[in-house]
């Protein structure tokens, strides 16, 4: 048994939209040479703005869109490597929670049904009782399984995704952005839901949202993507950023206590299209320390005498 | 000076009350911050607000709005025309869908002047044009010939505060003005906001589910739930010392508001839509500190020392 759980070197998607008579195809940098190890037991936080690749990253790493290039190794296998039938085997210990559960469950199908539903892919037969204990371990009264999807609310609804991820008893969850969609009071019951069963079950979470301070709450280690690169790998959560993209996410986040206010100075510019990449770093142009080096030459990914961060002059 | 003042405001939809016992004023140079979940009654308030509720088939049953010495409630549609996006300007939350995809940027900000201030369409694009400079909208003369889709969504965003501002309101409502946007693009606005209200001297009704976004803009803040305004005071009260349980918890529910260590807890249950609204005080299903009372009786917003809140066992938490 190895100690990742999960290991990703230099991951790369492009998409090519295509070209018609008045246009060119053009090729979109959705995720670019992103690579981390996910220990076994740990959590690690993607976070980043709309159109960033964080949900591309999700998909990749389940190879429910398949790569350009780069491994992603699942347990010591080359996912990569695996024929459909073998992937459909793996996928039983590897599974996801969307982001919008009012689109992730089929409205025809009653709770028990969409539970069940990972046991007939897998060509199994849930055992007596087995529906009922996984409604019960997400929280959801076994009363609601012959329920439809508009008859419960959108809190229950996540939790019947959560049950249906962990049907098949997997070792790694990707959860994205599970609560964006929800409520404050009822988010707050799906993360700490989340939490016990993290503990409970052993699980490994790759859990994706734009939310820096729920990230800094719920996860050991962070990745903060800028259009389609990791620029900062923060180890732990109270560590300051050396990135000047993270520091501005920090600092663009409100602190919910009115004696904390304090002025912002807000991001100048836009983020650059994915279409149409700058050549150096992909946020000199809006970083208050780029020089020459910056707009010329992409910074990698490297300690750079701290943690990992793709900058030339960190903080 | 308090410009904009809602008493008892109670909305009805055909024979649902989704809105009652709604009180709050708003001064100018201030920022009231009206803050719930969803289905609380926030946009609906926003709604009644702007005269807009007989759009939506729904109608002011009790209660009053008066502005500037003038009550809302009675004025025709006419004479609430002159009023809305002129007086009182609306941002909208959405800014993907509150601009037509078919017309350029600057006509569609300029109506706003000829309609209210009677400007000719010479006058109001120069008015425009010096609008998006204000609100540090790059080149602001080449921006009026664009159209929607080729703008980000934080600079559509400022096209529609540009529109709100465009006659010079007294009031500005905004609902929930950065939800669809991202953190920094957020924080660009909220902060523009904020310049906004000091310089012109605006009241401001900032609508918002976000209680860190609350913390950092409002001076005053109304908590919500279930069509009804459960507690409101000045901010730091509402953070250092809620009275009502539902605001405790609320608080309870935001990761930065915990201690370390501690966890986030969430709050039991689902919020009530208007279809099963419960008897007696609206949070009491999901309240620990609920007693018999709490089930049959309305609590009504009382006045305490800084605020009001409508609870029958208020207190700080223990």
């Amino acid at each position: 048994m190895t100690v990742n759980l999960m290991e990703v070197r230099d991951l790369t998607k492009r998409f090519t939209a295509p070209g018609g008579p008045f246009r060119k195809a053009r090729v979109m940098h959705a995720v670019n040479g992103v690579g981390f190890d996910l220990a076994r037991g740990r959590t690690i936080g993607v976070v980043g703005e709309s159109g960033c690749g964080k949900s591309t990253l999700a998909r990749l790493i389940l190879r429910l869109i398949e790569p350009t290039s780069g491994t992603v190794r699942f347990d010591g296998d080359d996912l990569l490597a695996k024929s459909a039938g073998e992937m459909r085997k793996l996928r039983a210990r590897m599974q996801m929670v969307f982001q919008d559960p009012y689109s992730a469950i089929d409205p025809r199908y009653t709770v028990a049904r969409a539970v069940t539903e990972p046991f007939v892919v897998q060509g199994r037969t849930p055992d007596p009782g087995e529906i009922e204990a996984l409604l019960t371990m997400v929280g959801l009264n076994p009363g609601l399984a012959s329920s439809f999807p508009h008859q419960i609310s959108g809190g229950q609804k996540q939790r019947v995704g959560i049950a249906r991820a962990l049907a098949l008893r997997p070792s790694l969850l990707v959860l994205d952005e599970p609560t964006a969609s929800l409520d404050v009071s009822v988010q707050a019951q799906i993360v700490s839901l989340l939490e016990d069963l993290r503990s409970e079950l052993g699980l490994t979470y790759l859990f994706i949202s734009h939310d820096l301070s729920l990230v800094r709450y719920f996860c050991d280690e962070i990745l903060v993507m800028y259009l389609g690169r990791v620029v900062e790998a923060l180890p732990d959560t109270d560590r300051p950023a050396r990135h000047p993209y993270t520091r501005t996410l920090m600092e663009s986040t409100f602190a919910p206590d009115p004696a904390m206010r304090r002025v912002i100075a807000p991001l100048e510019g836009e983020v650059p299209s994915p279409f149409d990449l700058p050549p150096g770093c992909a946020f000199a142009d809006r970083c208050p320390n780029a020089d020459a080096l910056c707009r010329t030459d992409p910074p990698a990914l490297e300690r750079r005498g701290g943690h990992p961060v793709a900058c030339h002059h960190p903080l | 000076m308090t410009v904009l003042s809602v008493r008892n405001l109670q909305v009805a939809f055909g024979a649902v009350a989704p809105l009652s016992g709604v009180s709050f004023d708003v001064a100018k140079g201030e920022t009231l911050g009206i803050v719930g979940e969803s289905g609380s009654g926030k946009s609906l308030t926003a709604m009644a607000v702007m005269g807009l509720l007989p759009l939506a088939g729904g109608r002011i049953t009790a209660g009053s709005i008066t502005f500037d010495g003038q009550e809302l409630t009675t004025l025709t549609e006419k004479a609430y025309r002159r009023l809305r996006g002129g007086r009182i300007g609306l941002i909208t939350q959405n800014p993907m869908t509150s601009l037509d995809p078919l017309q350029c940027i600057g006509p569609q900000v300029d109506a706003v002047a000829v309609l209210h201030l009677g400007m000719t369409a010479r006058e109001a694009r120069a008015r425009t044009v010096e609008i998006l400079g204000t609100l540090r909208i790059p080149d602001p003369a080449t921006i009026c010939d664009r159209y929607p889709h080729q703008m980000s969504g934080g600079m559509k965003q400022r096209i529609v505060i540009a529109m709100a501002l465009a006659a010079d309101p007294d009031v500005l409502v905004a609902d929930e003005p950065t939800t669809a946007l991202d953190v920094t693009v957020q924080a660009q606005i909220i902060r523009l906001l904020d310049d906004l209200v000091k310089s012109r001297d605006l009241a401001l009704i900032l609508i918002t589910h976000d209680m860190s976004v609350v913390a950092q803009t409002c001076d005053r803040v109304v908590v919500m739930y279930a069509g009804r305004a459960v507690e409101q005071g000045p901010v730091g009260d509402i953070f250092d010392a809620p009275q009502h349980p539902y605001t405790q918890a609320l608080i309870g529910c935001i990761p930065r508001g915990l201690d370390d260590g501690a966890r986030l807890t969430g709050i039991a249950g689902t919020v009530p839509t208007v279809l099963n609204y419960p008897p007696g005080c609206p949070f009491h299903p999901r309240c620990d500190r609920a007693e018999e009372v709490c089930a049959s009786i309305v609590p009504e917003l009382e006045p305490n020392a800084t605020g009001a809140v409508a609870c029958h066992l208020p207190g700080v938490a223990p």
